[in-house]
């Protein structure tokens, strides 16, 4: 009946201790953090000595006196807060819809030819293209702003989850049969927590594009926000603001990283 | 039902599968009472483990009936509690919670859940790693989690489909004395399904030795070594003699697989 006896027996060895590269830990740390000061001190150099113009691209020193006057004038976290609560907001609410929806659509064929067409339609289309709609919609408030980021990542978020269903060993579902899972048991107790590292893995990346689709919001319309601050520094030709926007903007995707990955790590300690 | 005088936990009566034009189990009838431990012994591919899934409410019969303590079963069935090869843990849950899972779905509190469960951890000796991860444990440890999370659920028959086929030697001669204890213990109809009649003869209180596809049964014996079935009773007339009659009709089968296949 079998004819690989020893395959799952293979993966209770120890693994291979991961390879390191020539570089490693603390010294890696150190050249990296050289390499980021050379540059800073490379572009401010370029600037100070006039090889280029602070009107195409002001130097670091600009930026961070932009950044401390925001700072005085109470404006700077303010922009940042709005943004990444947009981006919080209408990324949970996607991903309360899409987990759910995309573990039910992944485990029966029946709903999945229902909802494909629908899917397919929605699944090319920009965040950008619903900007039109969602102003008609929801005006100009903060709904509006919620829905372009809803939009933009419900419907990648829902094929990332639908595969991740599709990875789920099916011998674990018949374990669970087995022992007495009903339906619903099966997908809470095993769909769902099997396709965990791949729907979170999944929800990384869309992450990353729920934050394109609120700076895409902001730069059309909004009074508050990164895409804000960078529309109107270029309204009054400040490029140290639109740079400081850029900036704040790549710093804040990095810390959300960051406490993803936390989050991560404490949801999948079971995996090897 | 009609008149059938034994307590039979399992009955198959002329059972036949096919899958699209192949016929994997052909006309199979058998019993297995309350409290007999079944070894079925063949080559691969002779329907065994279409047998197990069938009895487990996986799979349902071409022809025939399958009846588990008197009735049929049109869906998976959690009164025949199957330990897989490959041990279907779920990884993402610590050893209790894995053994704890089948109590969980009849709906048990969490302190219930937990009392019960150390009786089964206890049992498969993995005090202490209660709260390990399955990817933490080695493969023989593995399986005594899935045996413990069988038992916990209280089935009336006990399936193994090729339990201890992907452990090393020793892990899977000290599993199969535990087994034996624990059926000592226990009195559970077991069904247990190898290609190893060493193990078939050191479990079984019967073996059932089946033939190349498509399945039929072609031995039904008694197995009445005395127990322990230690190293001496693995070198007695007895043994040998039951070995070499079995390995017989085995090696025949193989034989006949092998120029099916070629």
């Amino acid at each position: 009946m079998r004819a690989e006896p020893a395959v799952r027996g293979a993966s209770s060895a120890p693994p291979l201790p991961r390879r390191r590269g020539p570089i490693a830990g603390a010294s890696k740390l150190i050249i990296s953090l050289v390499s980021c000061i050379l540059i800073i001190a490379v572009w401010e150099g370029a600037v100070r000595f006039g090889f280029i113009q602070p009107l195409f691209l002001p130097a670091p020193s600009q930026i961070v006196n932009r950044a401390m006057l925001m700072l005085e004038q109470g404006t700077l976290f303010g922009h940042v807060i709005a943004s990444t609560w947009r981006v919080m907001v209408g990324f949970v609410l996607a991903s309360c819809v899409a987990i759910p929806l995309g573990i039910f659509l992944g485990t029966s064929a029946l709903s999945r030819a229902i909802f494909d067409p629908v899917l397919s339609f929605l699944r090319p289309l920009p965040s950008m293209s619903w900007i039109p709609l969602s102003l008609l919609w929801f005006g100009i408030g903060e709904s509006q702003k919620y829905s372009i980021v809803f939009m933009g990542s419900f419907a990648p978020s829902l094929l990332y989850v639908m595969e991740a269903t599709k990875g789920v060993d099916p011998l674990l579902v018949k374990a669970a049969q087995n022992l007495g899972a009903k339906q619903k048991d099966v997908m809470l107790e095993v769909i769902l927590p099997a396709s965990l590292p791949q729907i979170i893995s999944g929800l990384k990346v869309m992450l990353g594009i729920a934050w394109t689709c609120v700076i895409s919001a902001e730069l059309v319309a909004a009074r508050e926000g990164l895409g804000f601050l960078i529309m109107n520094g270029k309204e009054y030709f400040q490029t140290d603001t639109v740079v400081l926007g850029m900036v704040l903007i790549s710093l804040t995707v990095m810390a959300t990283d960051i406490v993803f990955r936390a989050l991560e790590r404490r949801i999948l300690k079971w995996k090897d | 039902m009609e008149g059938l005088t034994s307590n039979a936990v399992i009955r198959f009566s002329d059972v036949s599968k096919s899958y699209g034009s192949l016929l994997a189990l052909n006309d199979v009838s058998f019993n297995v009472e309350e409290g007999e431990f079944v070894v079925i012994v063949g080559a691969s591919g002779c329907g065994k483990s279409t047998m197990l899934n069938m009895i487990a409410g996986f799979d349902q019969p071409s022809n025939g009936r399958i009846e588990v303590q008197g009735k049929e079963h049109s869906g998976v069935n959690p009164q025949c509690g199957m330990v897989f090869q490959q041990y279907a843990l779920f990884p993402w849950m610590t050893v209790e919670d894995n053994i704890a899972f089948g109590l969980k779905m009849k709906g048990q509190s969490k302190a219930e859940r937990r009392q019960h469960a150390q009786e089964f951890i206890e049992m498969v000796g993995l005090r202490g790693f209660e709260k390990a991860y399955p990817k933490a444990l080695s493969g023989g440890m593995r399986q005594r989690v899935a045996i413990a999370r069988v038992l916990a659920n209280s089935p009336s028959v006990m399936l193994f489909d090729e339990p201890f086929a992907a452990l090393d030697a020793m892990t899977r001669q000290v599993l199969q004395e535990e087994l034996v204890k624990i059926y000592e213990q226990q009195r559970k109809t077991i069904l247990f399904i190898t290609h190893s009649i060493d193990e078939a003869l050191l479990l079984s209180s019967r073996i059932v030795v089946m033939s190349a596809r498509p399945g039929r049964i072609v031995q039904d014996i008694q197995n009445d070594l005395p127990h322990p079935r230690n190293a001496e009773v693995q070198l007695s007339e007895r043994y040998v003699e039951l070995k070499r009659h079995i390995w017989g009709s085995v090696q025949a089968e193989v034989m006949r697989s092998i120029e099916g296949a070629a």
